[in-house]
């Protein structure tokens, strides 16, 4: 079984996949630890932060999805390759839409002092 | 050349090629299902995290240093997974024994340090029902936490089918597809660790 993982499509090709394993693990520990200096020094103003954490999740993201899952080029990997992207979509929608419904309701139920004192006068009070 | 081993042959047939990559590409399909139940909890613990009671002030209760432990214990037993490969391709079975097994070991570590964290929560008070944030929260983190318990039975199932077959196709193909399982669910632990308790810790 020599070449199994090639033949099923698991690996891309047969070069390269150790040195890919190893890349994968050393960037994945370097962008494990920075981040978690970063927050654990406060390092940055809070926005910047944020930003900053979030950039090196999808940077390991990346990382893992092509070192570690072996998507990439390949006639075997680019079906894969097809799925993922339509799922990466789906989680897109499904977590910006959620987010921005609830967020765009939660404002909406709290009422800021000109509406509350527009509601007063019109009612008389509470 | 490495000696061959109980296999009696040492290529697919086209049927059998075609048979384990579809069995590749079913379980990849499996595994995005996956990845859109991870999605919604997600969006619900980010939903919850702000708005509701005592969410914002939340992150205080979690311990950041050793959170770090537990990331770099699964990451680390992604890495030897994928070692495992590398040495079954190349016919090492003990090689590939000693990694599943070191793989075994560090996700059963994760296991333990997560149900322990869970122990001292629901001990200090904090249990899932305290809150909208820390139901969102047990919810998400102990589904993964599920999955990686899943993923351990498989993978001593596998050890031991590797130590009496050796790498007999049928072990080759489960070896393929838990490496995929096991990949991914570090994947979704980089989000975890991210917006859960680094986030958590601003």
């Amino acid at each position: 079984m020599k070449n199994y993982f090639e033949e099923i499509g698991a690996w891309p090709h047969s070069h390269g996949i150790a040195r890919a394993y190893v890349a994968g693990f050393v960037l994945s520990l370097a962008l494990t630890l920075g981040a978690y200096v970063l927050v654990a020094q406060h390092a940055l103003p809070q926005v910047r932060l944020v930003a900053a954490i979030v950039a090196a999740a999808l940077v390991q993201f990346i990382v893992q999805v092509v070192c570690f899952l072996h998507l990439g080029r390949g006639s075997a990997s680019r079906k894969r390759l097809v799925i993922f992207g339509f799922a990466i979509l789906v989680v897109g929608i499904l977590v910006s839409g959620s987010l921005w419904i609830m967020f765009s309701l939660n404002l909406r139920m709290m009422p800021d002092a000109s509406q509350m004192e527009q509601y007063m006068q019109s009612q008389g009070g509470f | 050349m490495m000696e061959t081993q109980a296999h009696a042959s040492d290529t697919l047939s086209p049927e059998e090629r075609a048979a384990d990559s579809t069995a590749v590409f079913g379980f990849w399909a499996y595994l995005m299902t996956d990845l859109v139940l991870f999605a919604s909890l997600f969006a619900v613990f980010a939903v919850l995290r702000g708005p509701a009671f005592g969410g914002s002030s939340m992150g205080n209760i979690f311990n950041l240093p050793y959170v770090l432990i537990e990331t770099i214990a699964l990451l680390t037993s992604s890495f030897t997974c994928g070692l495992a490969l590398l040495a079954a391709r190349a016919d090492k079975v003990q090689a590939a024994i000693l990694l599943l097994s070191t793989t075994f070991v560090l996700g059963a570590a994760f296991v333990g340090m997560e149900v322990s964290e869970f122990t001292r929560l629901v001990a200090q008070g904090y249990g899932p029902s305290h809150s909208g944030f820390l139901s969102a929260y047990f919810t998400l983190v102990g589904t993964h936490g599920l999955h990686v318990a899943v993923g351990l039975l498989w993978l001593l199932s596998l050890t031991i089918a590797i130590l009496k077959r050796g790498f007999s196709r049928g072990n080759m193909r489960k070896l393929a597809l838990f490496s995929l399982f096991w990949h991914f669910l570090d994947i979704v632990w980089i989000f975890i660790f991210t917006i859960v308790y680094l986030m958590g810790a601003l």
